[in-house]
């Protein structure tokens, strides 16, 4: 039988423009030291840290050799998830399932070194793909305009998405972007890529994450306020765009179905209190709803006219300000899994959504946008 | 409070080279490209889809492919962005990235279209259509590269004045 593993401290730093005063990965650091303080452990009582985000955008290779060490890794056991950190959860989670390890630290972080449009170039195939102009936001709107053409999903309806984050973001103290802004405001953004204008594309912030994971053995003596994983899923989808319907998110929907299966949960919609879902734009927020079960193929955009995903409503989405509020690229899926946590343990403070016991985080791992994208569905529970 | 500190930034930049082996189906590929003019896909023997890059196997049906199909040189349009910003490393805005399901293949080709003004940025999604027909823009120098097909553009019979 795997242990059971729970969530025993939360770090994050207040995501921003700007850290000029900071190398890139002493978020990683503040992050870590703020998650040990939130456990009152130290860094001997680590077992394994799992350091993420992707070498290319941190312009090292082995950008690890840093983050790794600036999250506690000295001689220990220690591994680098070279994607979104909430890969480095599933890596943790699997250590301590395992019996092998008791206490984990998984981090990422967000900066504004690289010009993530031309970075994210280098993913694409260099012989047939690369020289068709692609990067990661193009593959995003490219996937934007199949959702919108498939099920005739309007802009404004993208745009009411824009409007809930940003609202909600306007009471997260770590957020990036902290104002609202209006339907108006949105649709009238700068085009970037058809159907995507400014305000439907999350910002590029810097911050640093961080999360305590521990087995269930040792998870008492730590919190009196664990925030168990019940549920797990990942997978992984073609790389191929010309082989897929750009309208449907296939992996997110198969992570789903092994974290719902794995947490007993038949009724998504009815059985969550919220969800933190990591938007890589306003319309992927409504095709996450369908993949994830809280709405019938081409229904998600319901969900958002009928106010269900707002705060207030039968099933908040992104109390956070999600991705459109603050997006550390390359640990956004793991600030979501922080602030389910945070709103289990009834600490998310000014955007608490009251009474909240059962809480889904999702992550999204993609430098290549809508090309093989990894998506991670964990489900938590308050203890 | 500590005085204002000056912090440096330091430019980097990557350069590196590779020498990409294309094998034995993206160079047939190409050298159809270069040589005949021709577009060619391959197809799966079990789930019989004709596909477009060509590929030693199918991920699906996890089978070993070595059938080679002749497609069009003009297909439908299934997908489109117009790019109105300026992104590092690609041509100035704006580019309409497409996906094209050439005649007889059931996935689609990466490419970028061109023959449409797109300057108008309210007008253009309107000029751009998914289901429009298009065809390959030959360039009459090939090296045996995507790029030998220049461009997609609309068909004349469906093109707009
Ligand atoms: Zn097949």
């Amino acid at each position: 039988m795997p242990k059971r593993v729970a969530i025993v401290g939360i770090g994050q730093t207040k995501h921003e423009e700007s850290k000029g005063h900071y190398m890139y990965h002493e978020t990683d650091f503040e992050a870590a030291k703020r998650a040990l303080d939130d456990a009152s452990l130290s860094r001997g009582d680590l077992d394994t840290v799992i350091a993420s985000g992707w070498d290319a955008i941190d312009g090292r290779t082995l950008s690890d050799m840093h983050t790794c060490m600036a999250i506690g890794g000295y001689l220990k056991d220690s591994s680098h998830a070279g994607e979104d950190g909430i890969m480095a959860l599933v890596y943790a989670y699997l250590r301590i399932a395992s019996g092998l390890f008791d206490v984990a630290l998984v981090a990422g972080h967000g900066h504004r070194e690289a010009s993530i449009d031309a970075v994210t170039r280098v993913v694409f195939d260099p012989l047939f793909t690369r020289p068709a102009g692609r990067n990661y936001i193009i593959t995003m709107a490219m996937q934007a305009n199949s959702y919108m053409h498939k099920h005739g999903v309007s802009k404004e309806q993208a745009a009411k998405v824009v409007v809930k984050n940003r609202a909600n973001g306007a009471r997260n103290p770590y957020a990036h972007l902290d104002s609202p802004v209006t339907l108006e405001d949105v649709l009238a953004s700068a085009p970037v890529a058809y159907p995507l204008k400014a305000l439907d594309c999350p910002p590029e912030s810097v911050g640093g994450v961080a999360l305590i994971l521990a087995a269930e053995d040792v998870v008492r003596r730590i919190t009196d306020k664990p925030v168990w994983i019940r549920g797990i899923g990942w997978a992984i989808e073609s790389y191929e765009m010309g082989d897929k319907d750009l309208a449907e998110i296939p992996s997110l929907a198969a992570a789903a179905q092994r974290a719902y299966k794995m947490a007993g949960i038949r009724r998504p919609l009815n059985e969550l209190d919220l969800a933190e879902v990591h938007e890589a734009t306003s319309f992927h927020e409504l095709m996450d709803y369908e993949a994830l079960g809280f709405a019938k193929p081409g229904q998600g955009a319901k969900l958002i006219d009928e106010g269900t995903t707002e705060m207030g409503g039968k099933l908040p989405v992104n109390p956070s300000g999600g991705s459109l509020c603050a997006n550390l690229f390359g640990a956004s899926g793991l600030v979501r899994a922080a602030e389910a946590a945070l709103q289990l343990r009834g600490d998310a403070h000014g955007r608490q959504v009251a009474g909240a016991s059962l809480a889904l985080a999702h992550g999204l791992s993609a430098p290549s946008g809508a090309a093989a994208p990894t998506n991670c569905v964990a489900i938590l529970e308050r203890g | 409070m500590t005085q204002e500190e000056e912090i440096l930034i330091m430019p980097g930049a990557w350069n590196l080279p590779f020498r990409h082996t294309a094998g034995r189906f993206a160079s047939r590929f190409f050298r159809e490209l270069r040589d005949n003019k021709k577009i060619f896909g391959v197809r799966c023997p079990e789930c019989r889809r004709v596909l477009l890059p060509p590929r030693p196997f199918c991920e699906r049906c996890f089978a070993s492919i070595d059938e080679w199909v002749e497609v069009g040189n003009q297909g439908t349009l299934e997908l489109f962005t117009i790019c109105y910003v300026p992104f590092l490393g690609l041509p100035p805005p704006p580019i309409a990235t497409i996906m094209v399901k050439l005649d007889g293949a059931d996935g689609c080709l990466s490419h970028i279209l061109g023959g449409i003004d797109l300057s108008d940025v309210d007008k253009a999604p309107e000029l751009v259509k998914i289901g429009m027909r298009v065809e390959a823009v030959w360039r009459d120098e090939r090296k045996g590269e995507i790029g030998d097909i220049e461009y997609f553009r609309p068909v004349k019979s469906s093109r707009r004045a």
